[in-house]
């Protein structure tokens, strides 16, 4: 029984290592580069998703918007926050695009379709983005140092993930499981 | 607690079993997979909003009218307006990455070298051009800087001199043209091809032989013969045995050519045995006529001729400047370098390593199409003049030359397009809205503009035909009449499309061996086994100049006698000999 002792000591470092540790340690992580809220764009202005998140005139998804589109309202400071005050300072004023990190990028060899799926399949953003629209913070982009994919991906609590596991299943469920070129180049 | 080696490697084994039953070494396994989706080197699409330019495909004299899908200023894909492209086209916003591309060069050097050698040449002593797309403005700049010059040659491929009209023949009979085969503009020969029957008169069954109605096997390079017939200078007997087809083949051919008219013959570059055929067969005005051309300015009346080679002395030309930069046909090299002087000074401008830089001192690099600004020679199958811009869809990389700038000489597009406003004839067709707009209700400028956006011009402006070169075709000849018996196949070069293809096209063309790849070889069964050598066997390939391995491929589509290579149009008709290794 003693001599088991070694091999049990490995075992259960091997399992707090992986599963306490490497968590942390695959994903380095950093900050959005404007403290963002979208529960106050959507409660306090009454703005919608398609407000900033638009399809342009050929159907093209416009993603996360540009910085003129922020400057439409924000072209001076709207407030006396620190956040505000950071933005203006130097996004706005020096016309400098944020260098936003998005969580839902899709890899090179994926076609995906925004408009297909929100305006033709009637699928709601929250069905993939989850509750990202009413967060008072964007969370900080956790990026996994091998794959250089977002942690986001794999999903998280209340937001489904964004594997082709998680497409596949939806289409599966919708019956519209067709074939790999339906999304793959 | 006493640590052992057994203890040790106890502790290890666990962490290994351990390990298995933590997500990390899955999860390295997934990570690695995703990892190498995205190796360093991959191309990565731009992403962003689509915009879509116009331009017109310079590949190729059809110059095919091409909306450009850009993400920013990068175009991501092509695709053809009112016609369609075909692969090459399609494909062409590959060509800036091709990775034979040449990127840098000693151009200020040869800048130098070539002032010098110009200012310090010989009474005698030649400065020359060699231009292989003649027809541009480019070409009429640089038959002027050479009239401007003593001693200035303009050389260049011959051209054809005449146009013709597929849509109002019946017959059409191809001497070895790849008609159907990136000849012509592809849409229009594809829309008239329903209305014409074509006779395919080459050695091999080129694709053009292959979707022909009729296809003659005859001997490499005696397909003239066929329109000597025409004429009457030899009568179907002699036709019968110079081609090796049979007289009730040749005789049927003249019947059907008369009988089933209006009939066409045509060749690869309209050669004036061909075109005295076409007017003996009444197509005159008709089915073929003089090749038009957009107008130019009246100084330009003061360029100089395309010169003949042949009468250019042996060892005159001190300055050789090659510009590759958008080559459709090349002339064998032998010839010109028989001209050169012994401290000649060649200066090849390339997009490619490749070509005639392996002749050249210096070698430099030139924009490619969607790079460049270029204008589109007339294509042979278009009776009215033409005059359309290939418009850069993408800069240029920094670094690059042009015989132009060697030359100190401006691009004279402007000017031609000012000249065509000016005669006020003819319509502007802009391909963005699908519009024709006289040109007389144009300004000058909006013209320009036009243009640029890829807009093209057409009218009927005929200028007198003003080159009758076929030096091709008497070198062929002359080629024929010299068979060594030692060498005892003669080589046909398979014909491609001018113009360059993404690499990614060219290998699936050659891993599929629709083309022959550059080390390939095809020959006739019988051939084959006369050589002793198998289907994709390795052999050598030997004629007077020289040899090289080559994997053979057996072809029954080859005529006997025959050995298809890939090349160019100077080792066509050369005498060879098949040995196996």
């Amino acid at each position: 029984m003693k001599a088991l002792i070694p091999f049990v000591a490995g075992a259960l470092v091997a399992l707090g290592g992986g599963w306490a540790g490497f968590p942390h340690a695959i994903y380095k992580s950093r900050p959005q580069p404007v403290d963002f809220s979208h529960k106050v764009h959507a409660e306090k202005a009454g703005a919608k998703c398609e407000d900033c998140h638009a399809f342009r005139g050929d159907g093209t998804f416009a993603g996360i918007p540009a910085l003129d589109k922020c400057t439409g309202c924000h072209a001076a400071a709207m407030g006396t926050t620190v956040a505000e005050k950071n933005f203006i300072d130097q996004y706005v004023t020096p016309g400098r695009e944020p260098q936003w990190a998005a969580y839902a990028r899709q890899p090179e060899n994926v076609f995906f379709s925004h408009i297909t799926h929100v305006k033709l399949g009637q699928v709601k953003c929250e069905s993939c983005h989850g509750s990202q629209g009413s967060t008072d913070q964007l969370p900080r982009y956790q990026e996994d140092r091998i794959s250089g994919y977002s942690r986001d991906i794999w999903g998280t609590a209340g937001r489904p993930g964004m594997t082709m596991d998680s497409c596949v299943a939806c289409h599966r469920q919708q019956k519209l499981e067709h074939s790999c070129l339906d999304c793959h180049k | 607690m006493t640590t052992t080696r057994r203890g040790l490697l106890q502790f290890l084994g666990g962490s290994a079993v351990g390990a298995l039953f933590t997500p990390a070494p899955w999860r390295l396994i997934t990570d690695t997979a995703l990892w190498s989706e995205n190796w360093p080197g991959i191309p990565r699409p731009a992403r962003g909003e689509a915009r879509y330019k116009f331009t017109n495909c310079s590949l190729c004299d059809a110059g095919c009218a091409v909306r450009a899908r850009c993400i920013g200023d990068q175009p991501v894909s092509l695709a053809g307006v009112g016609g369609g492209l075909c692969p090459f086209g399609l494909t062409a916003h590959h060509l800036p990455f091709h990775p034979a591309r040449l990127k840098e060069g000693p151009v200020k050097e040869a800048a130098a070298a070539v002032t010098s050698a110009i200012a310090n040449r010989g009474p005698t002593e030649h400065v020359a051009v060699l231009d292989l797309r003649p027809g541009r403005t480019a070409s009429w700049m640089y038959r002027q800087a050479m009239a401007s010059i003593p001693n200035g040659t303009y050389l260049a491929p011959p051209e054809p001199l005449v146009a013709v009209d597929l849509q109002k023949a019946r017959t059409v009979l191809s001497l070895g043209a790849p008609l159907l085969d990136g000849w012509g503009t592809p849409s229009k020969v594809f829309a008239a091809r329903d209305q014409f029957r074509l006779i395919q008169a080459e050695a091999v069954e080129s694709r053009t032989a292959a979707l022909a109605d009729v296809w003659l096997p005859v001997a490499p390079g005696t397909e003239g013969a066929l329109a000597s017939a025409v004429t009457g200078e030899v009568d179907a007997a002699d036709a019968a045995r110079i081609t090796g087809l049979s007289a009730e083949q040749v005789e049927r051919l003249l019947n059907e050519l008369k009988e089933n008219g209006p009939a066409l013959v045509v060749d690869s570059e309209m050669s004036p045995a061909v075109v005295d055929a076409n007017v003996r067969l009444g197509g005159w005005g008709h089915t073929i006529g003089p090749r038009p051309q957009a107008p130019t300015p009246d100084a330009w009346n003061k360029a100089a001729p395309v010169a003949d080679l042949d009468k250019v002395p042996n060892g005159s030309i001190r300055v050789l400047l090659i510009d590759e930069s958008a080559a459709g046909a090349y002339l064998p090299w032998a010839p010109i370098e028989k001209k050169l002087a012994a401290n000649a000074l060649v200066v090849a401008v390339a997009p490619y390593d490749g070509g005639y830089a392996r002749h050249a001192q210096y070698v430099l690099p030139a924009a490619i199409y969607p790079e460049t600004m270029d204008d589109i020679p007339p294509a042979v199958d278009s009776m009215a003049a033409t005059f359309r811009l290939a418009a850069p869809l993408v800069a240029a990389p920094a670094g690059m030359a042009s015989v132009r700038e060697l030359l100190g000489i401006s691009d004279g597009l402007r000017e031609r397009a000012d000249a065509i406003h000016k005669v006020g004839q003819g319509l502007l067709v802009t391909y963005a809205d699908g519009k024709s707009v006289a040109v007389k209700d144009l300004k000058a400028d909006d013209f320009w503009k036009a243009l640029n956006a890829g807009g093209a011009w057409t009218g009927d402006t005929k200028l007198p035909a003003e080159r009758r070169r076929d030096e091709a075709r008497r070198g062929r000849e002359e080629s024929l009449r010299h068979v060594d018996p030692e060498y005892p196949f003669t080589v046909v070069t398979e014909r491609r499309v001018a113009g360059l293809c993404s690499p990614a096209l060219s290998q699936i063309y050659q891993e599929s061996n629709l083309r022959l790849a550059p080390n390939r070889i095809a020959l006739h069964p019988s051939d084959a086994s006369r050589c002793g050598v198998a289907d994709g066997a390795r052999a050598l390939i030997e004629t007077a100049s020289g040899k090289r391995e080559v994997i053979v491929t057996v072809d029954s589509s080859i005529r006997s006698g025959v050995v298809l290579a890939p090349g160019r149009e100077d080792v066509a008709f050369t005498s060879a000999k098949v040995v196996r290794i």
